[in-house]
């Protein structure tokens, strides 16, 4: 696999061809009378038709040969894996842990990505930032914001 | 024409309610903001603050979320005039001859130029919308389920013409688009359709999550690993904001052109600001005597592009308004907005909401006077915040992602849903895939099945019905040139590579 479009092509290939038989299972009708799928059905397989088209148009291009290392040559991947993972644990306790003490953390380690500014720094600011938007947003703007352990 | 200006007087009453009067101001104040912060477009902001106008009366949320749209292409010329760094995509152009003119000392009549050229046709703009769109939704009301199907498809096939790199990727997106756009209930058979048994696919996919995760989520991942050098600010003190005689002499064809060309283009789906900077850019270059003049500091290359890019801001609410199709991401994100205001956008909202059409319309006026007010004297607090270190504004906006997300309805899973949503964002930038198709159809998913659907059972079955009826026929076949022209671009390489 050495184009990136080779490989995007395959995964948009499958997920388009599932579509359209799954599209199958919940019936697509006729034309006078058109299905739950119906519409799925012929986007999906336009989907899996045009994949086809890229990835074999893929294959002709000679000159483009990196492989998909190549998109993340020279880039901080790690740091966008850190961040992602942060995230998704932010979601995962934000109901139990509550927003103010979830966002304090979340925003410490956010604050930290780049390493630019001092532990106290952080701590200030990441304070500072979580009280300011939660004064905003729960006091202000009446979003019902989880209040988890805090009460 | 006396109606016209019956309709504006009354739009103006609307406008000036100090309700709406804060919201425009609200609105071009972020806009300009997200204009000067790179890596934060006008389509990212509306996402991130669409929740938050769900407190707020609809038709100050429409004034606001309007006012952060042009206020973007106000915002975005400063970044292109003094670091070289386009705030967002409709502001490159500015940057070939705006930066050029910073190291000249000209910077201030840049972006003195580029302000006034952006009021002027704003403004201009503003008077076509309002005398184009009343004739045009009368028009609508004439079609039916298969003329709003051929134009939803004509719409989809421009953007995916006109969208950055391959047009086979645009389909596809687009493609993906319209699967995301029918998750969820099936509102005629009353069954679940993708939603593999959670809750939260039921009401579909929330177009909240999808964009800023999309366009918000991505951006930041993007630009976590790229390092984002923002030390070359320019740092010598603005002056001369006040063009002068000869700057005016050689601007006003330019900006009179850039509006004409801009609103016009704005119209077209797919066209928006972007494309019509572009070809501004182009014909100014084309008609100046002294072409080589361009890209190093030419006045025309800054003010026909800047009044282009926010004429075409004006000209892309015309679909919207009227036929209820929007030309880009930013309109199918008001689209969805209207929708959830519950003011479906159509040939009929001039009639059943006019203080909402009328309304906006006039404060895209007062809003290019404020913009021109709020832009030259705060220029130099613009500088300052091109400083704010991207360490400490990423968190910032990530914060506001998350509680976007959270308060459409303080569901958790929506949080989750966005954040799936970044991540693909973030593939799709690194696969090269354009985002703009997939949230247009996204939008227009659900109106596509029920066009399609009531199209069919019109005709009794006959898919026949897209041909017979002329509109229809005239549309699909724009939709065939469209969707031939690369095909023919591509057989014209080898014939170049032989002569």
């Amino acid at each position: 696999m050495s184009n990136p479009d080779r490989f995007s092509s395959i995964v948009c290939f499958v997920g388009g061809a599932m579509t359209a038989l799954w599209s199958l299972k919940y019936g697509i009708g006729s034309f006078s009378e058109p299905g739950v799928g119906f519409i799925t059905f012929f986007a999906g397989a336009m989907l899996a038709l045009l994949a086809l088209l890229l990835f074999f148009s893929s294959l002709r291009e000679k000159g483009k040969t990196d492989g998909l290392r190549a998109l993340w040559a020279g880039f901080d991947v790690k740091k966008v894996l850190y961040v992602l993972v942060l995230l998704v644990v932010y979601t995962a306790l934000l109901r139990s842990g509550g927003f103010p003490l979830c966002t304090f953390l979340l925003l410490f380690f956010l604050f930290r990505v780049k390493g630019a500014y001092g532990i106290w720094t952080t701590l200030v600011v990441s304070l500072f930032v979580t009280a300011a938007s939660y004064l905003v947003f729960q006091e202000w703007l009446q979003v019902q914001l989880p209040r988890g352990i805090l009460g | 024409m006396i109606d016209i200006l019956h309709h504006l007087l009354f739009g103006l009453q609307v406008a000036v309610q100090p309700v709406n009067l804060l919201f425009c101001f609200i609105g071009v104040l972020i806009g300009t903001l997200v204009g000067v912060l790179p890596g934060l477009g006008p389509v990212a902001a509306i996402s991130l603050l669409l929740p938050a106008t769900f407190h707020a009366p609809p038709v100050a949320s429409i004034i606001m979320l309007s006012g952060i749209y042009y206020g973007a292409m106000y915002g975005g010329s400063t970044t292109s005039i003094l670091v070289n760094i386009p705030g967002e995509a409709a502001s490159v152009v500015t940057a070939l001859d705006g930066y050029q003119m910073a190291p000249q000392g000209r910077a201030g009549a840049a972006l003195g130029i580029s302000a006034f050229g952006s009021f002027i046709a704003g403004t201009l703009a503003v008077v076509g919308l309002a005398f184009l769109a009343p004739p045009l939704a009368s028009v609508a009301l004439k079609f039916g389920p298969p003329e709003y199907f051929a134009l939803m498809i004509l719409g989809l096939t421009v953007l995916t013409f006109l969208a950055g790199g391959s047009m086979v990727k645009s389909l596809m997106m687009a493609c993906v688009g319209v699967i995301v756009g029918n998750i969820g209930l099936d509102l005629v058979a009353a069954r679940p359709r993708f939603t593999f048994g959670l809750d939260i696919l039921l009401d579909g996919v929330g177009l909240v999550p999808l964009v800023m995760g999309l366009f918000g989520i991505s951006e930041v991942l993007i630009n976590i690993e790229e390092k984002l050098d923002r030390q070359t600010v320019f740092e010598t003190r603005v002056k001369g904001l006040l063009p002068n005689r000869k700057d005016w002499q050689e601007s006003v064809g330019p900006i009179l052109r850039g509006s004409i060309v801009g609103f016009f283009l704005g119209i077209l789906p797919g066209g928006g600001a972007v494309i019509s900077s572009f070809v501004s850019y182009g014909v100014e270059k084309k008609l100046s005597r002294h072409p080589e003049t361009f890209g190093k500091g030419a006045i025309a290359g800054v003010a026909g592009p800047e009044a282009a890019n926010n004429s075409a801001t004006a000209g892309a609410f015309i679909p919207l308004l009227t036929l209820g199709l929007p030309s880009n991401a930013v309109m199918a994100i008001l689209l969805g907005a209207l929708m959830i205001y519950g003011m479906p956008p159509g040939p009929n909202l001039i009639s059943a909401h006019p203080q909402l059409f009328w309304g906006t319309i006039a404060s895209m006026y007062i809003g290019n006077l404020l913009l021109l007010v709020l832009n030259l004297p705060l220029i130099g607090l613009w500088v300052k915040i091109l400083k704010i270190p991207y360490p400490i504004l990423f968190p910032l906006i990530l914060l506001f992602c998350l509680i976007g997300a959270y308060s459409l309805n303080a569901n958790v899973a929506e949080v989750g849903l966005m954040i799936f949503f970044g991540l693909l964002g973030y593939l799709m930038k690194k696969f090269r895939y354009d985002g703009a198709p997939l949230v247009l159809a996204m939008v227009l998913g659900p109106l596509l099945d029920n066009s399609l659907r009531q199209s069919l059972l019109l005709s009794g079955g006959s898919p026949m019905i897209f041909i017979t009826r002329p509109i229809c026929l005239a549309v699909f076949s724009v939709v065939l040139v469209i969707l031939i022209l690369p095909l023919l671009k591509l057989r014209k390489i080898p014939e170049e590579r032989i002569s």
